[in-house]
């Protein structure tokens, strides 16, 4: 299995405060990950890093197989290149609808003049409507995304991430506020999603991992601590005193 | 194409129609064309508040679509009129001296002229000599061409610098603000080649037109209401669509605009030169109907006015802006034109000249806290109506009952 994305020797400092410590990390392409550890274990700022929100003080983030210097672009260059993210908290565009949400998001070129002068296609048109009954909001398309329910929104951003079509999909506490059974359609659209691209969950909840069934990466004090499957890393005496354990 | 662009925005179509009406109307009562029951300097007055209209689209585009609380969008309009006034000074100017020239027994030569229109122009500030920022002040479409390209660049420069660094919110609008201030002062001075605190005057008289001013204003007021017409359906355009969507994803959450790939701070960039432009256009038709330009039309406080203007009107919709501005700008006209009879409480006597500023304050204050959505809002209650969103609830909870679709049609 090629690396998709290698993080070697991360460290960022916020006056003073080691938030990421010596981080190396990798995933592979089709490959679902969970990330876990405590609060401010740096899952967060990890994401940051990745993602050009946050210059790290030392170390390198290698992107691809032209292994492409990340640090060295900005966001929107960076999500261009293939990395999508969603938010802990649900941020879809709540004025507009459900269709332009989706719209935006699909996959085209981003500049002004083309976004000025673009015209949906019947195939970005099929393609909306495809994600959003994936999604379970096909019937959903015209309405302003503010008024969908914590759930339906959560799954907007999903469904607006795989618009995108990333190589590499950073989720933030997906199953946070949900109920059991729109957790259980968030799992479903994650190992689904994972099949094709590599998908990196940021999560807190043990069963909402464990219902993943995946290799599990605990992080803690800014590096990582244990790495492998969850029943693998629960069993470890460091991770059970520093997380579990409490 | 078009067809679909109209049919999707029909609110265009009732402005265009608006707008087509009011400009009849005018037409029809004025001294030149018409009736007479309008006078010149009214007929003048209205032209100038459809320039501001403009300008206040412009507002609209870049505070109200994209977020940017922009305090410096007169500046632009400022140098726009100031561009053009280059040009109907100059050229005016010239047909006098050589007039005045011919009569002399030496036909003078073209130094000699162009010394006369430097004495003539510049010995306000005492000096006679042309400025380098002149030199193209003899070519209309040259000038007019930098009614385009001095505002543009300065917006481009500026906006490039701010948005590059992030600059955000209220220290972005503070930045604005200091750029209006920087540039009235500097054309305040004599030195700023632009005739210090006198600034430009006579801009009314088209040079070697010989119809009256009961004309030149109709024709002017045509100009500002075509030139309305065409930005409205501009910044419609520009709106709508999959552009206008992330425009307003800008304004409501940028970062989320940027990890889907777009990169912000040219959307930025784009939409603050675009509006600087559009701004600019109205102000080089605005000042000729005005008479005169100065530094002072350009303070820190005449952008404020702009943003007050979209905020009562209604931001966030292009009809909102517009309505705002014609109706701040003539009631102010009509409050500060000593019309308004004074009121008499007895105690105290309310002056209205001075005390307009206090009604609009206060009217701002109010439109804020209670009708955020400005005098546009009064268009969803009439929308409401006649398809009220009921989130896609049903009419009623028995089973037979009309259904929100249907409700509609």
């Amino acid at each position: 299995m090629s690396t998709l994305l290698e993080v070697s020797g991360v460290s960022v400092t916020f006056d003073g405060f080691r938030a990421i410590n010596n981080l190396s990390f990798q995933i592979g392409e089709a490959e679902l990950r969970a990330i876990i550890g405590p609060n401010g274990a740096g899952k967060t700022t990890f994401m940051d890093i990745v993602t050009g929100k946050t210059r790290p003080d030392e170390g390198r983030v290698i992107w691809g197989e032209k292994s492409v210097n990340l640090l060295k672009m900005n966001e929107a260059k960076i999500a261009q290149a293939g990395i999508g993210r969603k938010f802990q908290r649900p941020t879809v565009f709540e004025d507009q609808s459900v269709y332009d949400n989706l719209l935006m998001a699909v996959k085209n070129a981003r500049g002004p003049l083309p976004v000025l002068f673009y015209k949906p296609t019947f195939k970005d048109r099929g393609k909306v409507e495809e994600l959003a009954s994936e999604i379970g909001l096909a019937d959903e398309l015209s309405r302003k995304s503010g008024e969908l329910s914590h759930g339906q929104k959560q799954w907007l951003e999903i469904g607006m991430l795989l618009a995108q079509e990333p190589r590499l999909l950073l989720v933030d506490e997906p199953a946070a506020g949900m109920t059991l059974a729109e957790r259980e359609h968030t799992t479903d659209l994650l190992v689904e999603a994972a099949k094709t691209r590599a998908v990196v969950v940021v999560e807190h909840d043990m069963e909402f991992v464990r219902r993943l069934n995946c290799k599990v990466t605990v992080l803690h004090e800014g590096s990582v601590l244990a790495e492998g499957s969850l029943d693998h890393v629960t069993a470890n005496q460091q991770v059970i005193d520093v997380y579990l354990g409490r | 194409m078009k067809n679909s662009f109209i049919a999707r925005n029909p609110s265009i179509l009732i402005f265009l129609a608006c707008l087509a009406v009011f400009t009849l109307v005018i037409t029809l009562m004025s001294h030149a064309y018409g009736t007479g029951g309008i006078s010149t300097s009214f007929v003048k007055t209205l032209g100038r508040t459809l320039c501001l209209c403009l300008v206040a689209i412009a507002m609209d585009l870049v505070w109200g679509y994209c977020g940017i609380l922009s305090l410096g969008h007169f500046a632009f309009f400022g140098l726009g009129g100031y561009m053009v006034g280059m040009w109907l000074m100059y050229a005016r100017t010239e047909i006098i001296v050589i007039e005045s020239l011919a009569n002399s027994p030496i036909p003078p030569t073209a130094q000699e002229v162009q010394d006369a229109i430097g004495t003539q122009i510049f010995g306000v500030v005492g000096s006679s000599e042309f400025p380098l920022i002149w030199s193209f002040a003899h070519s209309l479409t040259l000038q007019l061409l930098l009614v385009v390209l001095i505002p543009g660049v300065l917006a481009l420069v500026f906006g490039w610098l701010a948005f590059r660094s992030r600059v955000t919110g209220v220290y972005l609008s503070i930045l604005t603000q200091a750029m209006t201030l920087a540039l009235s002062l500097y054309l305040f001075q004599n030195e700023s080649g632009l005739r210090g605190n006198n600034g430009l005057s006579g801009l009314q008289n088209l040079p070697g037109v010989t119809a009256g001013q009961d004309a030149i204003s109709v024709w002017f007021l045509w100009a500002s209401a075509l030139a309305l017409g065409l930005g409205y359906l501009l910044a419609a355009w520009v709106v709508s669509g999959k552009f206008g969507s992330v425009v307003r994803g800008i304004r409501d959450d940028e970062a989320r605009v940027r990890f889907l790939g777009y990169s912000v701070e040219t959307y930025k960039l784009f939409i603050f030169t675009l509006t600087a432009i559009i701004a600019a256009v109205a102000g080089a038709l605005y000042y000729p109907q005005a008479g005169i330009i100065n530094p002072g039309e350009i303070a820190p406080i005449a952008s404020i006015y702009l943003a007050v203007w979209v905020a009562i009107g209604g931001r966030g919709r292009l009809y909102g802006a517009v309505i705002g501005a014609a109706v701040v700008s003539l009631v102010s006209t009509w409050f500060t034109g000593g019309m308004v009879p004074a009121l008499n409480l007895g105690f105290y006597r309310i002056d209205w000249v001075d005390w307009w500023l206090v009604l609009l304050g206060l009217s701002f204050v109010l439109v804020t806290l209670f009708a955020p959505k400005g005098i546009g809002g009064l268009f969803d209650l009439v929308g409401a109506r006649m398809a009220p969103n009921r989130h896609g609830a049903d009419y009623g909870p028995g089973k037979g009952s009309l259904r929100e679709k249907e409700g509609q049609e």
